[in-house]
């Protein structure tokens, strides 16, 4: 296709394997792709009025926005705001916005950018730093109007052809949510790295990421050929025809590999008759087929944050969130559905400016707190996951327990929509389980209060982790102190699972922990036997709980809690499991040498 | 049509907020209100927040306004008081 193009080959660091071959698409700093549509004559008013109904409702947006900005924080926060609202009422924009559309027809989305892209120039010119970085007011407001584009009449993938491999500095991990996921065949990026969101989350996929590759995207336009490696960490545009060659057959191997029969379903025995359920963490609707195929036994966390990332307004509607539970509940029956309530922060939520956001958001006001704060918010997910239950099983699970209190008074509310629904609808509800995600350690310690309140008890292993070693694992320069194997959480675990045990309560893992086979022995040691984790991985964890015993499994774990550090529990770990288990275990070792604390590519 | 010279007294210049006080009172009047630096060629339409932010007035810029139409008289008067007055903001 460029065979006038020299090859280039591009280093930087793999995090989710496999190799992709297709066409480059390019998408913004904001991820959205913009690419210019020429119009037939007879659309192009529409098209100006098109605009118009974006602009027109980015004010409407930014006014109830001011509104309550100004409830919460006070006028004299709220000009900023105000210098947005003018700048969807400047008419000179406006204007230059729809002449360019008369005169190009050019599709909205394009001439928007186009206008702004001069504007950028212009600011970016100003000596003064202050009014240099209006730019990225502008930007803001542009965010905005794209966005309600989008919802007016959504960008069609459709017109996309297929085999892409996006290419971008950053990557929102919800624009997983809007992609056309059969087309996505990679993914490279300039930022992000092994432990980010996206990362994890492509890897969940089975798409191939190439991430902290530097300085790649001024040589790259859309539409160039690229062929993209997870393995080696390398991505190479234009590649010479032998490459080609060479990739391709690579690339059937790979789907020979990737696409049998659907994998073993129903429960992983141990060899002694330990049945141990493995469900899936799932966090985009398009995922549910992938547990499918994986035969998990339902879906362990539905983490719901990303319906409403993917909403233009920020907050689903109750038929809307309905649809996506009610597929769920559906494709995965008989097996339940669980649904984590919303577990973001205010800032997040409200897509207001960043004058909301928080010094320390992951102590702040997100998870059952901001749901407690916000009731409506909280009032419609429940609606729709209690109407949902008469699809198929349901369960309620809510983020960030850290007192009873809150799980009494979640408890209370979800018990008033379940009355309201029944009593409007004349249909009976019934009632859906509620678990309590376990991952602040005050819930730990105090565990008997909450498990009593309880049907279930969820592990976010992830902040668990987090809020016991009191380590951000994005800021690099303590990310090596992120240890799930310390022995401070191996205490953790063992308390929810007596306690669980003791009150008969279910304890479900839901981390990536559960997907490291080493680490999930170590689990099945302490008496754990429902695991949740990423699709992909269930494959291989059925194969291991199918070659271990549960004694086994106990004695290495005695064995563990008389460790005094992480590495030392990782290198038991490594050797004790090693011998139990007959599977390739390779992949997996970098993982628990880095949970332990040691030199690992954890370190990014 | 009237022409008249302003300078820009608050501390922070005209940034987001006089800004958008100054947009919203020349839009009140019919006029053609347009704004350029002194001894600078371009002018711009003082009823455009992004013609205004691109100013980049910053504290002590002087600013030429040329105002025509209907309520020129009222409307070059609103202005001045607004930027005598700070943008009424106290620094």
């Amino acid at each position: 296709m460029n065979a006038a193009k020299p090859e280039q080959i591009f280093e930087g660091n793999g995090v989710s394997p496999g190799i992709s071959l297709g066409q480059a698409l390019k998408l913004d700093s904001y991820n959205r792709v913009i690419l210019k549509i020429l119009l037939e004559d007879s659309l192009v008013e529409e098209e100006v009025k098109r605009v118009q109904r974006a602009i027109q409702a980015s004010r409407e947006q930014l006014e109830r926005l001011k509104l309550r900005f100004e409830e919460k924080v006070g006028r004299e926060r709220s000009f900023i705001l105000d210098a947005h609202i003018l700048m969807l009422e400047d008419r000179r924009w406006g204007s230059e916005i729809e002449a360019l559309i008369r005169n190009t027809r050019a599709n909205a989305e394009w001439a928007v950018r186009q206008t702004t892209e001069g504007m950028r120039r212009a600011y970016e010119s100003l000596e003064d730093e202050y009014f240099r970085d209006r730019v990225i007011d502008i930007e803001n407001v542009v965010e905005r109007i794209l966005a309600n584009l989008a919802g007016d009449k959504p960008f069609s993938w459709a017109a996309l052809p297929q085999d892409l491999v996006i290419v971008s500095h950053n990557f929102n991990p919800s624009t997983f949510a809007i992609m056309d996921l059969e087309k996505v065949r990679g993914l490279a990026l300039e930022s992000g790295g092994r432990t980010s969101h996206t990362a994890i989350l492509a890897r969940s996929l089975g798409l191939p990421a190439v991430m902290q590759i530097r300085d790649f995207l001024t040589s790259v336009t859309t539409g160039d050929t690229v062929l993209l490696d997870g393995d080696e960490g390398r991505l190479i545009l234009n590649p010479t025809p032998e490459r080609l060659d060479r990739a391709r057959a690579r690339l059937q191997k790979c789907r020979a590999l990737h696409e049998p029969a659907p994998f073993q379903a129903g429960a992983a025995v141990t060899k002694d008759g330990v049945a141990v359920s493995l469900r899936a963490n799932t966090e985009l609707p398009h995922e549910v087929r992938l547990a499918q195929r994986c035969g998990a036994q339902g879906i362990g966390l539905f983490r719901s944050e990303f319906l409403f990332f993917a909403d233009p307004h920020g907050f689903p509607t109750m038929p809307a969130q309905l649809e996506t539970y009610q597929m769920l509940a559906r494709e995965m029956k008989p097996h339940p559905v669980a649904v984590r309530t919303l577990d973001a922060g205010v800032d997040r939520v409200m897509a207001s400016p960043s004058s909301a956001t928080e010094p320390n958001p992951s102590m702040g006001l997100r998870g059952i707190r901001l749901s407690l704060a916000a009731r409506e918010l909280f009032r419609t997910q429940v609606e729709a996951i209690l109407r949902a239950s008469l699809e198929g099983k349901m369960e309620i699970v809510l983020p960030m327990i850290s007192t009873v209190e809150e799980v009494w008074e979640a408890r209370k509310l979800i018990e008033e929509v379940r009355r309201e629904i029944t009593r409007d609808s004349g249909r009976d509800m019934p009632c859906v389980p509620v678990g309590a995600m376990i991952e602040v350690p005050a819930a730990v310690l105090s565990l008997e209060s909450v498990a009593r309140e309880v049907d279930l008890l969820c592990i976010g292993t992830n902040d668990l982790v987090q809020y016991t070693l009191a380590v951000d694992r994005g800021n690099p320069q303590v990310a090596h102190l992120f240890q799930p194997l310390h022995p401070s959480i191996l205490h953790c675990l063992q308390r929810i699972a007596e306690v669980g045990e003791a009150l008969k309560k279910p304890v479900r893992i839901c981390g990536e922990i559960s997907a490291n086979p080493f680490f999930a022995v170590l689990l099945l040691g302490m008496g754990f036997t429902e695991l949740s984790m990423n699709p992909l991985s269930i494959p291989t964890i059925r194969k291991v709980v199918q070659e271990v015993t549960l004694a086994g499994s106990q004695q290495i774990f005695k064995k563990a809690l008389g460790l005094p550090t992480a590495s030392a529990i990782g290198d038991l770990v490594l050797d004790a499991v090693s011998k139990l288990v007959q599977t390739d275990l390779s992949p997996y070792v970098k993982e628990i040498r880095a949970q332990g604390g040691g030199p690992s590519d954890y370190r990014n | 049509m009237i022409r008249q010279v302003v300078s820009v007294e608050n501390r922070l210049g005209l940034h987001a907020r006089a800004a958008a006080k100054l947009v919203r009172m020349a839009s009140q009047f019919s006029s053609e209100v347009y704004l350029s630096r002194e001894g600078a060629e371009q002018a711009i339409d003082s009823k455009s927040i992004l013609g205004v932010l691109m100013l980049a007035a910053s504290q002590g810029t002087r600013l030429v306004v040329s105002i025509s139409g209907l309520d020129e008289a009222e409307a070059g008067e609103a202005i001045r008081r607004l930027f005598e007055g700070k943008f009424g903001e106290d620094y």
